[in-house]
């Protein structure tokens, strides 16, 4: 018991040497740099991923049949996502900053499907261009910020709402949970990718705990974010968002 | 946005040879970095990767920035590595009642992670210096990707920079005002800046159909044009892949 005790008081020691390397960069620890995987890991989050784009393209292609606006519209909330997921924003904790992931708010707009479709092509521009991910690690970082962040946004935020809970708190929890959600799936796509020989839930234990320094203060900004965003679609366009299917027309009108 | 490749010198030994070709090699080298168990290869890629982009003149700030990170991640899993993984102990102290145990077998496999890491970044540092985006769109729509997903892309491409130029204005704005001063109304501030970001999303994304409409979009953009192979640089690229692979047997 005590060894535990004194090995949990290391890892947080860690933690804070990790936030204390935060200092120095940038941090863009939502996406999987690339090469950390090794082959058969890239390759299995890769064909885990692609029925969740193909499912993407096939909502794109029926909406975008019956609404022609709807295929740009698509390819603007990916770069509006893009410039989100690249923005520094202040992480309190660490005295630095780090970046939110952008698709609970996605998540709630477009519906998970499209979401992350939008991730996934965001995420593609910033391993090009960027070196924020990577081409190796493209699956796995859309399954962890696409797919976990948009049904974590987007769930969250149906839920509050079907409980009658006003927008700001749901946009907030949805944006904590999308974010939150990312980094748990990261971590465990680390821990299984980077363990070697090793056990995998000691290893997920330790990247988890490393990470909260910075991530559990950017979940709850993040959830701020996208408060701040769902109120002011809400203030400024209800409209549209009764045609995206986030409001009734009944809840606008009243 | 700088980091964007056509915002480089473009008269270099690599801009002219075709993307499909510089995405298939780098995808074929990245295939081999990833499945090398050790770290002479990783390394060997890098340097080989640096001399390129020393050689196509890419500033050396540009450099650093798309290392930045990938250099930090390497360094953070070497220490995770070292510190929690491992069986053969290389020496252990007690810190203020804490035991730190460094394992050699931890160091050695996160040093080998951290070299894959620099080498797979290195070879996607040289693709994107080298290659334009729409020449890298026109080589994914060769490999059969999904058009519509290209379409996307090329539509996300072109709107982050109109985006941004928005969101400059408004974030110079919110400073002005004060919008920055505390974090409270930082907060407040980015939640405002990303939702008008969102709202700009959804004008420029009417006015875009309307237009498109005008010049008789239908619902898919025309398909990307390919120019035949030059056979003297698929010779070239599949001595370089024979080459690496020889290098990465041995």
């Amino acid at each position: 018991m005590r060894l535990q005790i004194a090995n949990f008081k290391f890892i947080l020691l860690i933690a804070a040497f990790c936030s204390s390397l935060f200092t120095a960069t940038d941090v863009y620890a939502m996406h999987i740099s690339e090469g950390i995987l090794p082959f058969n890991w890239a390759l299995l989050w890769s064909l885990i991923a692609i029925p969740f784009v193909a499912w993407g393209l096939y909502r794109l292609k029926k909406l975008s049949a019956v609404d022609l606006s709807f295929k740009p519209l698509v390819g603007l909330m990916a770069a509006v996502v893009f410039i989100i997921s690249c923005m520094p924003i202040p992480v309190p904790t660490a005295g630095t900053c780090s970046h939110p992931c952008g698709t609970g708010i996605s998540g709630i707009l477009v519906g998970p499907a499209i979401s992350i479709l939008i991730a996934a092509v965001a995420l593609l521009i910033q391993s090009l261009f960027l070196a924020h991910g990577g081409l190796t690690t493209w699956g796995a970082n859309i399954i962890s910020m696409g797919v976990m962040g948009s049904f974590a946004g987007f769930l969250t935020f149906r839920a509050l709402r079907s409980l009658k809970i006003n927008m700001a708190v749901s946009g907030f929890m949805a944006g904590l949970f999308a974010d939150w959600a990312t980094y748990l799936t990261t971590s465990v796509e680390l821990a299984s990718g980077i363990r070697g020989d090793s056990p995998f839930m000691p290893l997920f234990w330790k990247i988890l705990i490393a990470f909260i320094p910075t991530q559990l203060p950017l979940g709850i900004l993040e959830g701020a974010m996208t408060a701040g965003m769902v109120v002011l679609l809400y203030k400024k366009r209800p409209d549209l968002l009764v045609k995206m299917r986030v409001l009734k027309a009944e809840e606008v009108a009243a | 946005m700088e980091i964007f490749s056509e915002h480089f010198k473009k008269d270099h030994m690599l801009s002219k040879v075709d993307a499909r070709l510089k995405l298939g090699v780098s995808l074929f080298v990245l295939a081999m970095v990833l499945s090398y168990k050790g770290i002479v290869f990783p390394l060997l890629i890098l340097c080989v990767s640096l001399a390129v982009c020393v050689r196509i003149k890419i500033p050396m700030r540009m450099f650093l920035l798309r290392f930045s990170e990938p250099v930090f991640i390497a360094s953070v899993i070497i220490l995770l590595k070292f510190l929690f993984s491992g069986q053969e102990a290389m020496f252990s102290i007690k810190i203020f009642g804490i035991v730190i145990t460094g394992y050699k077998d931890g160091l050695t496999d996160g040093l080998q992670i951290a070299c894959r890491i620099l080498g797979a970044v290195s070879i996607i540092a040289v693709l994107g210096f080298s290659t334009p985006f729409t020449e890298i769109m026109a080589a994914l729509s060769w490999m059969r990707f999904p058009r519509s997903f290209i379409e996307i892309l090329m539509l996300a491409y072109r709107y982050i920079f109109v985006l941004l130029e928005d969101a400059m204005v408004i974030y110079n704005a919110q400073k002005n005002r004060l919008g920055y001063s505390s974090i409270r109304r930082g907060l407040g501030s980015f939640g405002t800046l990303a939702g008008s970001l969102m709202l700009k999303a959804f004008e420029h994304s009417h006015n875009i159909t309307v237009s498109m409409i005008q010049r008789g979009y239908d619902g898919n953009m025309p398909a990307l044009k390919h120019k035949p192979f030059k056979l003297s640089e698929v010779a070239v690229s599949a001595l370089a892949i024979t080459a690496i692979g020889i290098i990465w047997k041995i």
